[in-house]
């Protein structure tokens, strides 16, 4: 009863003051809403990151040699499946860079040899023609990726399908074209940028018997640490001496999380230095409002209110300021973070966290930033106080 | 004075040997220089004195906002000297009605408000905080404005929402700093005779501190404020 009377007291006194109450409430405003912004952001791009990663799927490894012989056989990791029974398939791939010739017009690009594999554990969609078949042997055949199909388009070349290329000296006829698809630390960047020819042919071109790395898809319920150990014992046998360094996409999830997070505790941590200009801000303007309302202290002192009346009192304004800058910080915080999301064509996603940090810590700044003022308030000798003007 | 001696024990106020001093820099001013002084119950005392003889820290002694250097300050029988800050503002709260020459309303506040401020902090819940403070506001003559913020009465409405606002925690004793002080002479008596009209006829015990000869006559006691010293008139 008493608590409800202070309370519209506190709500009349801010009224009464609009403009330092603006000012103040701007403060706290900044300062919530930057805190919320970043967290959120934070939030939306880890769960953006989290997203590529988990697109390609949780039962996805890659190995790569390891040791005094790093090759890796061609044939060895394709019948790799049939020796490894938590291993559904594999998708071996080596790299090159070169340059493709069209019309005249030259670019320097990667090409990735590839198997029919690799298009089903990448998840890549075509946007025209066909994809590298595993008949394909040798053949001077490729399949573009985004990039090269932009660049064909603005040299005039819509149909591309059935187009010759040169790529190393090389006639390739294009076969079809993939679409863009993200890039994470399990898939290689090159997809995008380059051109996919069939992987013997890659071999062939750079005078290799070895690939670069091979990516394994588990079979369905199949477990990650056996695998790793088939694929490890695996190599021994077929292969002396040759070790493989695997990386699931579990660890890499994992790994990424634990970056995420230090990252958006990082930003919070700067973004809280905003919010403590604001909580002084709050001060300041608290302490301004005991000065200038000495003469009301007084009265009421005079009246009857105990100390912890006035410090509830002032302390219940400074409450209200924070939480009611806290509410319409956290609302900005989120607008703003929505349109971060929305340019970014990112998932906008509300952070429950966010909004709880937001509410909570503007509670606990009022407290924190108004309590000094308040007890000063509190202090005041009644007498001094109503000889104020 | 016959009272006086048949209910010794029942005075309301009683100041015995007051000394205030006040430490100015190097120079420890003396303002009370041991006051006497029994307030009865139902009495209308009015204390006169040249200004910065001491009134009004008397005034503040009388009404607990200030603490004597020495001396006794019994209030209803009960020494008052080690009660703590919570249990002066009790007091203030319940047993004493300030009136001040400066009116002393908050400008933010209804005339209705204003006067509702003592039960607030005395815990009183708001229908019958309301009750009250529309039975003290007729009590004044104020029935017709007690929505009206203060800026918009005259000094001697404002005054009588201030008398409202004394009275609503009925208190023992009303203590008046120069009630008529801010108000013409006219207004002034109207103030006054409202005093009269409280001491008389409801039996409200009032201290009217003035310089105003023609306002401590009307009072049953004067007495006068000299040199930090009391003299009965």
């Amino acid at each position: 009863m008493k608590l409800k009377a202070i309370f519209i007291e506190a709500l009349r006194s801010l009224w009464c003051s609009k403009q330092r109450t603006l000012l103040a409430l701007v403060g706290i405003i900044i300062g919530i809403g930057s805190v919320i912004t970043i967290v959120s952001v934070g939030t939306i791009v880890q769960e953006e990151v989290l997203k590529q990663y988990k697109e390609m799927g949780t039962d996805i490894l890659t190995f790569t040699g390891r040791g005094p012989k790093i090759g890796l056989r061609l044939a060895d990791s394709l019948s790799l499946p049939g020796h490894c029974p938590d291993v559904k398939t594999t998708a071996p791939y080596i790299s090159q860079h070169g340059t493709l010739k069209f019309q005249g017009k030259r670019m320097e690009i990667p090409a990735l040899g590839i198997t029919e594999s690799f298009k089903d554990i990448n998840k890549l969609t075509l946007t025209a023609g066909r994809f590298i078949s595993d008949f394909d042997v040798f053949m001077y055949y490729c399949v573009i990726g985004e990039e090269v199909r932009r660049k064909l388009q603005k040299l005039g070349v819509t149909d591309f399908v059935g187009a010759k290329v040169v790529y190393k000296d090389r006639i390739f006829t294009i076969v079809g074209g993939v679409a863009d698809v993200s890039e994470n630390k399990m898939r290689p960047g090159e997809i995008n940028r380059g051109i996919l020819i069939p992987v013997t042919t890659a071999m062939r071109i750079s005078n290799t018997h070895e690939i670069e790395k091979v990516i394994a898809k588990l079979t369905p319920g199949g477990d990650e640490q056996a695998a790793i150990s088939q694929i490890n014992l695996y190599y021994k046998t077929v292969a002396k001496d040759l070790a493989v360094q695997v990386q699931t996409a579990k660890e890499l999830i994992q790994q990424m999380q634990k970056q995420m997070r230090m990252f958006t505790l990082l930003l919070g941590v700067i973004g809280s230095i905003s919010l403590i200009v604001g909580g002084v801000g709050v001060m300041n303007v608290m302490l301004v409002s005991v000065s200038e309302r000495k003469k009301e202290i007084g009265i009421r002192r005079a009246l009857g209110a105990q100390q912890r009346d006035i410090q509830g009192q002032f302390l219940a304004e400074s409450v209200i300021l924070c939480f009611a800058g806290g509410i319409i910080g956290v609302m900005i915080g989120l607008g703003a973070s929505y349109i971060v999301a929305r340019f970014s064509h990112w998932g906008f996603l509300v952070s429950n966290l966010a909004v709880l940090l937001g509410v909570t810590v503007s509670f606990i700044a009022g407290v924190f930033f108004g309590y000094y003022p308040a007890r000063q308030a509190a202090r005041l000798n009644p007498i001094e106080a109503l000889r104020a003007e | 004075m016959t009272k006086n001696f048949l209910n010794v024990s029942h005075a309301m106020l009683r100041l015995s040997d007051i000394r205030k001093t006040y430490q100015l820099g190097p120079v420890e001013i003396e303002v009370l220089k041991g006051v006497n002084l029994t307030v009865e119950p139902g009495e209308m005392i009015s204390v006169v004195g040249t200004s910065g003889c001491g009134k009004s820290t008397l005034m503040n002694i009388m009404g607990f906002l200030d603490t004597p250097s020495s001396g006794y300050l019994y209030f209803e029988d009960k020494d008052t000297s080690h009660l703590t800050d919570r249990q002066l503002s009790c007091i203030r709260n319940q047993k004493i009605g300030f009136v001040f020459q400066q009116f002393n309303l908050l400008s933010q506040l209804t005339a209705l408000e204003n006067v509702c401020l003592p039960l607030l902090y005395r815990g009183v819940n708001e229908q019958q905080r309301i009750r009250i403070a529309r039975d003290m506001l007729a009590r004044v003559d104020m029935s017709d404005l007690i929505n009206h913020k203060p800026t918009e009465l005259s000094g001697g409405q404002q005054q009588r929402v201030a008398i409202a606002r004394a009275l609503s925690g009925s208190p023992s004793l009303i203590l008046a700093d120069e009630p008529t002080g801010a108000l013409d002479t006219k207004v002034g008596q109207d103030i006054m005779n409202l005093f009269l009209d409280l001491n008389r006829n409801r039996g409200n015990t009032i201290i009217v501190i003035t310089h105003d000869p023609n306002i401590a006559r009307q009072c049953n006691r004067a007495v006068r404020m000299r040199d930090g010293m009391l003299y009965e008139n």
